[in-house]
């Protein structure tokens, strides 16, 4: 471990590789403060820059962007209640109230230090449980690598919310699109209709580029916004009762966001609302929270940062993304020729524990930027945003371009962004979505190695411990709300009938 | 409702906006073609291995079906029936905070005879409009592609929408236009050595 540790170090002090984290992070928060403009945005946008880096360099500063926007998205939340992504929408309750109440700059202090406190906290967990994780995982085969992929769709199921039928439907229809090209394994063209470009399938970045970027945007477009409220540097200091109430809920928005992060599926933007409704079950000033309450802001913000740390977990141990963004870091490791999962871990240490150390001067140099210079950086709102789009589109179009290196790909984008501007309209829910389509490819590749192992008998995916145990994990997980939803029908109908009698 | 309907029927049904139908019912069109298709790809090969046909067939199939049992829901399920639920938590301080985000947009606009104007200087109506309009601008952009080149057809885009859509300066908006282009420019094709199509014109 600490050799691994020493090897990370010496790739991350480079002064090449400090310099893209710098660059990575200080991007992703100007971009995460973009209303309707997130990390998984960010990451998809700048891809296509870094294509002539080192892979260690490239993913060190795409991280970067990632964690570097979970800072950023806090700063709009606060100061005009619109959230740059999904997983600070909580924050606009308690955030943006105290900076109705004159306590803007102190709301974004306690932000950034919880932010601080849970991203090397969970570092720590992360460094600790990534190496051994992929090491246990060497042993898997292709059964208890079908059944992971299972256990994390069952995850979406799980925490879809109200529309659970909805959410299923969603990440199967993304499991559709993802099929569409020459069958892994086979040299059979499905759903090609006849078009050369779609034999190898959709990029699965273009979508994400159009449903998150563009669709995004646009739906930001129809709502409007709101003008931002001032932060000044000497409201920066936080009084040592706020310090005192953010500290234990920061604890416990670390604790949680950590374990529900490393859920392939379940994503920071869950462990936010999680972490809220905790402190209004557990907190002492509970009565305070939707009213400028400092444990609003420090909860939500640390179990987004422990979310975000801990969603590398399943991505790098197994290969499989543990959120959007992680998705498309996925895409980038593929993109450099490198295939996330217990491999990498001995195939390329360097990048690995490169990577991971590089997250704690990431966080190091945000902290040393949000602390002082949160009301900087909050004059970017400032710029009106009809200035701000086009260029967005812009660039994700010329982005999406320098991807596929065809204008089919630009297609691509623009439809996807069609699809995600109706989604967001019409609530069909994104993140199932993509994470059907970024499983897809890997649910089949190891669904027919199953199939040939079993010869022709998926069976055996009960015989062995591991894959039998999150088999039925994942059958459970998929089935319980339902049948819990049909149940509590009922019951709801016969306690009506009840209550007229 | 008299006590007797209330008896038969239990507590109200849900009223489904048309919107969740239509988009509910063209998955289930979806899933249908995908399951028909999977037969033909061929569901299962030598030794009743999994065939390329398999996976569209099952995904297909359910989301055929669970976008059925949606539509059911949508119509069938009665109000209040999500109480009680591991998620309820989270879904009400998420309708919170989106209530919460929805009453401060609307807080600052000014009143206007066509309803009310956003920091954008839009009314509802126009805010309607405006993706429509911008989806367009893009999509005849990227069609005049082949001929203008990609950059220069994108750039006239972003004019166009400022100038036109937004309703901008017009000279501050041809600086952002010629200021963005040249960084994209820089960018891709000086420093990322990225061939943009330059079009029938190959000017850049």
């Amino acid at each position: 471990m600490i050799e691994n540790l020493l090897l990370g170090f010496e790739t991350a002090v480079s002064p090449e590789n400090m310099l893209w984290c710098f660059v990575g992070v200080l991007l992703g928060t100007v971009i995460g403060m973009l209303p309707g403009l997130g990390s998984t945005t960010g990451v998809a946008i700048l891809l296509p820059i870094t294509l002539t880096f080192e892979p260690v360099t490239a993913l060190i500063m795409l991280a970067g962007i990632y964690y570097g926007s979970q800072y950023g998205s806090s700063i709009s939340s606060i100061l005009i209640s619109t959230p740059g992504d999904s997983s600070s929408v909580v924050l606009t309750l308690d955030g943006y109230q105290m900076a109705r109440r004159g306590r803007a700059g102190a709301a974004l202090a306690i932000s950034a230090l919880s932010s601080f406190f849970a991203a090397i906290i969970s570092l720590i967990f992360l460094i600790a449980l990534a190496g051994p994780i992929a090491h246990f995982a060497l042993n898997f085969g292709p059964a208890e690598n079908l059944a992971i992929i299972l256990l994390g769709m069952a995850t979406i199921v799980s925490f879809a919310g109200e529309n659970i039928l909805r959410g299923i439907t969603m990440a199967a229809a993304g499991l559709l699109v993802s099929m569409v090209g020459v069958a892994s394994g086979f040299s059979t063209a499905r759903f090609t209709f006849g078009s050369v470009n779609l034999l190898s399938g959709i990029d699965f970045v273009a979508i994400m580029i159009g449903i998150f970027a563009v669709g995004e945007v646009l739906h930001q477009i129809r709502r409007g916004g709101e003008k931002p409220i001032r932060a000044r540097f000497k409201d920066l200091i936080v009084t040592k009762e706020e310090l005192s109430r953010s500290f234990p809920s920061a604890v416990r928005g670390t604790g949680l966001g950590f374990a529900v992060g490393v859920l392939p599926g379940a994503g920071a933007t869950l462990a936010t609302f999680l972490a809220y409704g905790v402190e209004k079950q557990v907190s002492r000033f509970k009565q305070f929270l939707g009213k400028g309450a400092p444990e609003g802001v420090a909860a939500p913000e640390a179990a987004n940062n422990a979310a975000a740390n801990a969603s590398f977990i399943p991505t790098l141990a197994l290969g499989i993304p543990g959120s959007g963004t992680t998705a498309v870091l996925l895409g980038a490791f593929i993109i450099f020729g490198l295939q996330p999962g217990p491999l990498l871990f001995e195939q390329e240490p360097d990048l690995v524990w490169g990577l991971l150390v590089s997250f704690f001067f990431g966080n190091l140099i945000l902290l040393a930027l949000n602390l002082p210079l949160a009301p900087v950086f909050a004059q970017i709102l400032r710029i009106p945003y009809p200035y701000l789009y086009p260029i967005v589109l812009f660039m994700s179009l010329i982005g999406a371009f320098a991807l596929g290196n065809n204008t089919f790909t630009l297609w691509v984008v623009f439809f996807s962004g069609l699809l995600g501007y109706f989604m967001k309209r019409f609530d069909f829910p994104a993140a199932p979505f993509v994470l059907g389509l970024v499983l897809g490819p890997l649910l089949e590749k190891y669904l027919v190695q199953t199939s040939a192992l079993g010869e022709g008998s998926l069976l055996i995916m009960f015989q062995q411990p591991i894959s039998a145990v999150l088999t039925v994990a994942a059958l459970l997980a998929m089935g319980y709300p339902l049948v819990a939803a049909v149940i509590r029908n009922l019951k709801v109908r016969r306690e009506g009938r009840a209550a007229v009698r | 409702m008299s006590p007797e309907v209330v008896e038969r029927t239990g507590p109200p049904r849900n009223r489904p906006e048309l919107s969740d139908v239509i988009g509910t019912s063209i998955l289930a069109i979806v899933g249908l073609f995908a399951a028909i298709s999977g037969f033909g790809y061929g569901v299962t090969v030598e030794n009743g291995q999994v065939g390329p046909g398999f996976l569209p067939m099952v995904t297909g199939g359910f989301v055929f079906l669970a976008s059925l049992a949606e539509i059911a829901r949508l119509y069938l399920s009665r109000a209040g029936t999500t109480d009680g639920r591991i998620m309820r938590t989270v879904e009400d301080i998420e309708a919170h905070a989106a209530q919460s985000i929805g009453a401060h947009a609307s807080s600052t606009p000014e009143p206007d005879a066509d309803g009310s104007l956003d920091t954008f200087g839009r009314n509802e109506g126009q805010r309607n409009r405006a993706p429509f309009f911008i989806f367009i601008t893009f999509g005849v952009a990227l069609a005049l592609a082949p001929v203008l080149g990609l950059l220069i057809a994108l750039a006239l885009a972003v004019l166009f929408v400022l100038v036109i859509v937004e309703k901008r300066i017009w000279w501050v908006s041809v600086c952002v236009t010629l200021a963005a282009t040249a960084f994209v420019y820089a960018v891709f094709v000086v420093i990322l050595s990225i061939p943009l199509p330059a079009g029938m014109l190959g000017l850049i």
